[in-house]
């Protein structure tokens, strides 16, 4: 019965061949390959013209798995193969089996399996690549920025001294142009350094308490005027039950806000442009705070709301509308950095309204603490400070030399080369050094660190100021890690430069 | 008197073992990537240009392995001559070429072993430039075997030196 039920069921597929030393067939069975007695192992499948060596070792058992034949039909079938030798005169024996189905599944497995590795490593590569391309981009940004700051620094800090001399009518005229358009540039220099931060997680809020009442109204009189040279007018709506103090970062809420307003001035022709700003609720010492920028302009498709959002885009790409795009991209980023973002709505040909809700720190208990001078007062002795320049720029040693000459209280040394800088140092007396930081062959950070292992006391302790464009937060880790006490951003102005001086000489 | 000579491609996943084998014995090339498990065996005669020698080449195209050392011995009894491929894409593939290289030259010292960075038509000749401190210590052939760029001479040239090997 065994039998019977072996013959029914078994689907053994395994062909056993006897052969000799040089693969002739002596018997076969006919399971796969019928009829072979007499022929070659290598007439049946080329695998056998490469084993033909095994036979010849005796006493041995090779097991060759997963090869592929061909059968007589023409199909391929997936077999593991068995090469047995012995000794003496018994001739080998070849076992093939058939595991095509086995073989067909781990093929399936297979497949699966060295795709999506191979598809991962081909993601992994595009990433790497395009990080390459971002950190080029963003090095190129930062060092190009840099270029352009120097000479930007010159023809701000030189307009403002020239505004100082007699000037006729038409020659006011012609420094009003280029200080608007200095203005301008150091704006569009300021946006692309910020997105470029933004997009390699580089800017964060800087938190401190700020009277949010007295800033708005500070946006609305500046933008109250260049609504009304546009011919519209600005209507503000700030609810009295706003708080005064809050805590958060003045600075970007300044930026977002009029970037907001900036937008719906430019994209308004005629009518109205309102800012509204009101206190949703307060909760958990937090107020948050709805801001609102409507305008009658000419508002934006449905289909492009998203757009708006995105770097270097214009939907309005005339001439009448200049800008680099940045500025609702760079108020969205950092909406986002307070877990907010902005809503906008829009019809074409009424205007758009944008709106966002901020949260802000709220303690009673915090003092505003105004460290910001509008009017400059110099040191109240009557000593002469004497300060070190590092600068290799000539634009940039005359505006300071000027600004510092023009007060009439500071002697001003100037070195061009970071080499020069420690000698100076050594033979004569600084309250204070302004310090480049890029500079050839050297970097201000570097020899900041030298100055600060200087043997003296009194040498260590000198106040160093960089003068930079490279404000990442990495840079001014580093610079604080090289002993630096503070930094001026390059381009800056009179104001800048001479109560950051003040500030350390006290 | 015909010589058969066994010819072994080895090397990671999917880089163009079997295409490159596809394309010297039957002239074809398809962008469909099929994973070889364990071993397909095709064979083709050559005349060899130098030598005039009738040759036949069993060719035997094993599974990938981003391993060498995980190739069964018994798929390399008899082998004649070497092939190892990369793909010149993908990095993985060949970041551990020169211990590879080291472990197939010392299990097998008398072989003859080329070595060839696959899908040129994938890349430009400045990467290639840019990555010479690997390519160019190692790579004997670039090739493609999508346009066929130098695939018949790879084969051509591993079967010269497996001749001249076999006539020391």
């Amino acid at each position: 019965m065994l039998e019977q039920y072996k013959k029914e069921y078994s689907q053994s597929v395994n062909q056993y061949i006897v052969v000799d030393l040089d693969g002739n067939i002596l018997e076969s069975d006919n399971v796969i390959f019928p009829d072979v007695v007499g022929k070659n192992l290598s007439d049946i499948h080329p695998f056998f013209e490469s084993v033909h060596s095994a036979l010849l070792e005796p006493n041995k058992r090779h097991i060759f798995s997963c090869i592929h034949l061909t059968n007589p039909e023409n199909q391929t079938i997936i077999t593991d193969i068995i090469v047995k030798t012995f000794d003496g005169k018994q001739p080998p024996l070849v076992a093939i089996l058939d595991l095509t189905t086995h073989y067909d599944n781990y093929q399936t497995t297979a497949q699966v399996r060295n795709e999506s590795v191979i598809n991962s490593q081909i993601l992994e590569l595009k990433n790497e690549y395009l990080q390459e391309k971002e950190a080029f981009k963003n090095a190129f940004i930062a060092n190009f920025s840099h270029e352009l700051r120097d000479p930007l620094t010159g023809i701000l800090t030189f307009s403002d001294i020239l505004k100082k001399t007699h000037l006729n009518d038409e020659q006011l005229n012609y420094l009003r142009v280029i200080d608007s358009s200095s203005t301008y540039l150091k704006q569009l220099i300021e946006d692309i350094l910020d997105i470029s931060k933004i997009e390699a997680g580089k800017l964060d809020l800087v938190i401190s308490p700020f009277n949010i009442k007295q800033l708005l109204e500070d946006i609305q009189s500046v933008f109250a005027i260049k609504a009304q040279q546009k011919g519209l007018e600005l209507i503000t709506n700030f609810n009295d039950n706003l708080p005064e103090i809050v805590g958060g970062d003045a600075l970007r809420l300044r930026q977002v806000l009029s970037n907001l307003l900036e937008n719906a001035i430019k994209f308004t022709e005629e009518g109205t442009v309102t800012f509204n700003a009101s206190l949703n609720q307060i909760r958990a010492q937090k107020a948050s705070i709805h801001f609102q920028v409507k305008d009658t302009g000419i508002g934006i498709p449905e289909d492009k709301l998203e757009d708006i959002f995105t770097s270097f885009t214009q939907l309005n790409n005339s001439q009448a509308y200049k800008g680099a795009g940045l500025g609702l991209a760079i108020a969205k980023h950092l909406v986002s950095l307070t877990h907010s973002r902005i809503s906008v709505d829009s019809t074409v040909g009424e205007g758009s309204t944008f709106s966002t809700n901020i949260n802000f720190i709220l303690d009673k208990n915090q003092v505003l603490k105004s460290k910001k001078k509008d009017v400059l007062t110099p040191p109240k002795s009557n000593r002469k400070f004497s300060i070190l320049l590092v600068e290799d720029s000539e634009i940039t040693q005359l505006s300071i030399l000027k600004i510092l000459a023009s007060r009439g209280n500071y002697f001003l040394d100037i070195v061009t080369k970071g080499e020069d800088v420690i000698p100076r140092i050594e033979n004569s007396e600084f309250d204070l050094i302004l310090m480049d930081i890029k500079l050839p062959n050297s970097y201000g950070d570097e020899i900041t660190k030298l100055i600060r292992k200087m043997p003296e006391r009194e040498h260590k302790k000198i106040p160093v100021i960089a003068l930079t464009a490279r404000v990442m937060k990495d840079d001014l880790k580093r610079y604080k890690k090289a002993g630096i006490n503070d930094v001026i951003q390059k381009p800056f102005d009179e104001n800048t430069l001479v109560s950051k001086i003040e500030e350390y000489l006290k | 008197m015909k010589i058969s000579k066994k010819i072994v491609l080895i090397g990671h996943f999917g880089v163009g073992k079997s295409s490159l084998i596809r394309r010297f014995v039957e002239n074809t090339f398809t962008e469909d990537y099929k994973v070889t498990i364990g071993v397909h065996i095709l064979k083709k005669e050559v005349t060899l240009p130098k030598s005039n020698d009738d040759i036949t080449l069993v060719i035997w195209d094993l599974e990938g392995n981003d391993d060498i050392t995980n190739t069964r011995p018994s798929y390399l009894i008899g082998t004649n001559g070497f092939l190892y491929v990369f793909d010149m894409t993908r990095p993985a593939t060949y970041q551990s070429l020169e211990n590879d290289l080291d472990y197939i030259k010392d299990r097998y010292p008398n072989i003859p072993l080329k070595i060839i960075g696959n899908k040129k038509d994938l890349v430009t000749n400045d990467f290639i430039k840019q990555n010479k401190d690997v390519f160019g210590r190692f790579v004997d052939f670039y090739t493609s075997a999508k346009s066929g760029t130098n695939v018949d001479d790879v084969f051509t040239n591993l079967a010269e030196a497996v001749i001249k090997e076999a006539k020391k």
